[in-house]
């Protein structure tokens, strides 16, 4: 995590302000850590097989929780994100299809680099429109969502066995090799992370979420830090459809996928700390957030409980969560 | 579907427990749970897949580790998995043929689709495109894609029916939505091509006296109670060939009236198959369908 640097030589204080910044990663990553022990134990045997199932499925939606990540830091709200993932994975899965891991490679960074763009000149248009993130986004959700059919109208495609290996360990997307998605999450989430805290640009992002004036006073481009942070968010929400069509060595254009991904990528990151008010929380936990919401599927196959009962067990618990954040922030504002 | 194998398991008496991965599937969330029910060590996975080809690495993955894999309702195209399916080309050309002909291989069609690019809507087609092909005379005047979505259809049904003229309907089993249109639009019933589907089968005896013909063409999902009955089978160490594949009936009131009444069944949610036990595969009756009780419940 990244600030346990900045926890050398604990003194009492030091910790308690420590925890106070980062106690909801920490409780999130503990989450999750409980979490993957209770479902070691709901399976026979619990290995590489089982430590990738969790890891590889979780890499879409975790790119795409912390997209929407620094796009919430910043103050905004994406909600085009499940269709800028979908739109990726249909162009890379038409485009990659039969070709070599180099010509992947490049189409992936050029996906990469066009997310980026586009989505940056959708946080251009919400600055000089002045229309709300969420109604502009809202637009774009279905819009990417109809490029995509339009691209590639029908499901298919593929991707090259080597590609496919960069995000899920195995030429097949099957496989027993976790490492190759825990170093891409752990890659994304340390350097997303980093930028945020440790760079000008990337704490202008903080301070346009907080308070935008306060930020404007201060010398901060609020216009430039909007655009980037969607433009980051985009070439993010393009690494999740990458990491899709790498999972399922195709592409599939459908607005339900898009949307669901959307509400995942929001629920990620409330889950994960960050508020939807903007300027508070760590991409650190938007990434553990993301690995919990996916756990919860197979461990509540294993318990056995009905599918439907799932849905409904996932949301709770994510009101269950919000409720406790609420009390914590009472009391420490009561206290202090 | 997952009533019909929950009942299968029931009644084979052999099963111990069913553990269900259900959720508004695509690819991505289909692998993960495949991935999942292999990882709890299950000896038999029933799935109906939502693509082909995207699955037959996890089901590979799953046969390899001694798991009976029974894919049910559309094919996939590894040969590690038993492919129990209803016979979609069948389908589409089996209904397409008794609507020309109620034509008499002239007129104007709509043309109601499933989710494009998903197996059954594909096969479908081919059959409906061979039986247009053998009927010059016949024109596909509109052609939309359901989703499989009953008010989708219905939406869609009421828009064609108040803008455009047609002679008859073929539907990919949204059909019971459709038939209501007729009388909103205010325009006379053309004849329909639907699915087993209960709603459809009243529709179909009751409103024949109102001049509506319909044709109900079978798509059992009770072929998961197929595909269980013979991952049982398997499991009890006999051999199967890898295909099975059932042939869709056609039913409607010219040729089999009392099969059509005896087939709606009254307690029966409206967009339910209500042709529930498939000879010679399964082994319950209807009403343990209808209960929706598996091992253990």
């Amino acid at each position: 995590m990244t600030a346990i640097s900045s926890s050398e030589a604990l003194g009492g204080s030091q910790l308690r302000d420590w925890l106070r910044h980062h106690g909801w990663t920490l409780g999130v990553w503990l989450l999750l850590g409980a979490l993957v022990v209770w479902y070691s134990t709901l399976v026979p045997s619990f290995g590489g097989f089982e430590l990738s199932l969790i890891v590889n499925n979780s890499l879409p939606i975790a790119f795409l929780a912390l997209g929407q990540a620094v796009i919430v830091i910043a103050g905004g709200i994406d909600l085009g994100v499940g269709s800028m993932m979908v739109l990726t994975n249909v162009v890379a899965a038409k485009y990659m299809e039969g070709e070599s891991f180099a010509v992947a490679i490049l189409i992936a960074v050029v996906l990469i680099a066009a997310a980026a763009i586009l989505n940056g000149i959708v946080g251009w248009i919400i600055n000089v429109s002045k229309v709300p993130d969420i109604v502009i986004t809202l637009a774009t959700l279905f819009i990417f969502a109809g490029f995509a059919l339009a691209i590639l109208p029908s499901p298919g495609g593929g991707a090259p066995g080597r590609f496919r290996w960069l995000f899920t360990g195995s030429e097949s997307g099957i496989g027993r090799n976790a490492w190759p998605a825990i170093i891409m999450l752990a890659l994304a989430t340390q350097v997303v992370g980093l930028w945020l805290v440790k760079t000008r640009n990337g704490l202008s992002l903080y301070a346009l979420g907080s308070d935008p004036t306060a930020a404007y006073l201060s010398g901060v481009r609020n216009s430039k830090a909007k655009i980037l942070s969607y433009a980051i968010g985009g070439g993010l929400a393009a690494m999740a459809g990458l990491a899709t069509t790498a999972l399922t060595g195709s592409g599939s254009p459908r607005l339900s996928i898009a949307s669901t991904a959307t509400l995942n990528s929001v629920a990620a990151i409330v889950l994960g700390g960050i508020a939807l008010t903007g300027g508070i929380g760590s991409v650190v936990g938007a990434s553990g957030a993301a690995i919990v919401l996916f756990i919860l599927n197979p461990i509540l196959t294993a318990r056995g409980v009905d599918p439907n009962s799932a849905r409904v067990i996932q949301g709770l618990l994510i009101i269950f969560v919000l409720m406790i954040a609420g009390v914590l922030e009472q009391r420490r504002q009561r206290r202090s | 579907m997952i009533c019909a194998i929950k009942a299968e398991a029931l009644s084979s008496g052999v099963i111990s427990e069913i553990k269900m991965a259900n959720r508004e599937a695509g690819i991505t969330e289909q692998i993960a749970d495949l991935q999942g029910l292999i990882a709890q060590g299950v000896d038999a996975i029933v799935f109906a897949p939502v693509d082909p080809e995207a699955l037959n690495a996890v089901i590979e993955e799953g046969a390899a580790q001694g798991i009976i894999m029974v894919s049910v309702d559309s094919r996939v195209t590894t040969e590690a998995a038993y492919v129990v399916s209803n016979d979609q080309v069948a389908y589409g050309a089996n209904g397409a043929k008794w609507l020309f002909e109620q034509l008499g291989g002239e007129g104007k069609v709509v043309y109601m689709r499933g989710i494009d690019g998903v197996g059954a809507d594909t096969d479908r087609d081919i059959g409906f495109q061979a039986e247009l092909e053998k009927n010059p005379g016949i024109e596909v005047v509109e052609e939309v894609f359901t989703d499989w979505s009953p008010a989708t259809g219905a939406q869609q049904a009421l828009e064609i029916m108040n803008s455009t003229e047609f002679d008859g309907i073929w539907t990919s089993g949204i059909d019971y939505t459709v038939v209501p249109q007729f009388e909103v639009a205010g325009v006379d019933y053309k004849p329909v091509v639907g699915a087993d589907n209960n709603e459809f089968l009243r529709q179909i005896s009751d409103l024949e006296d109102e001049g509506f013909i319909g044709a109900a063409v079978t798509n059992p999902p009770a072929i998961g109670g197929v595909g269980t009955a013979i991952a049982i089978d398997l499991l009890k160490g006999n051999s199967h060939p890898q295909q099975t594949i059932l042939d869709p009936a056609v039913f409607d009131m010219a040729n089999n009236s009392e099969d059509v009444k005896q087939m709606y069944i009254p307690t029966l949610d409206v967009g339910s198959s209500s042709y529930i036990e498939i000879e010679p595969w399964t082994t319950y009756d209807a009403q343990q369908v209808i209960d929706c009780k598996g091992p253990g419940e």
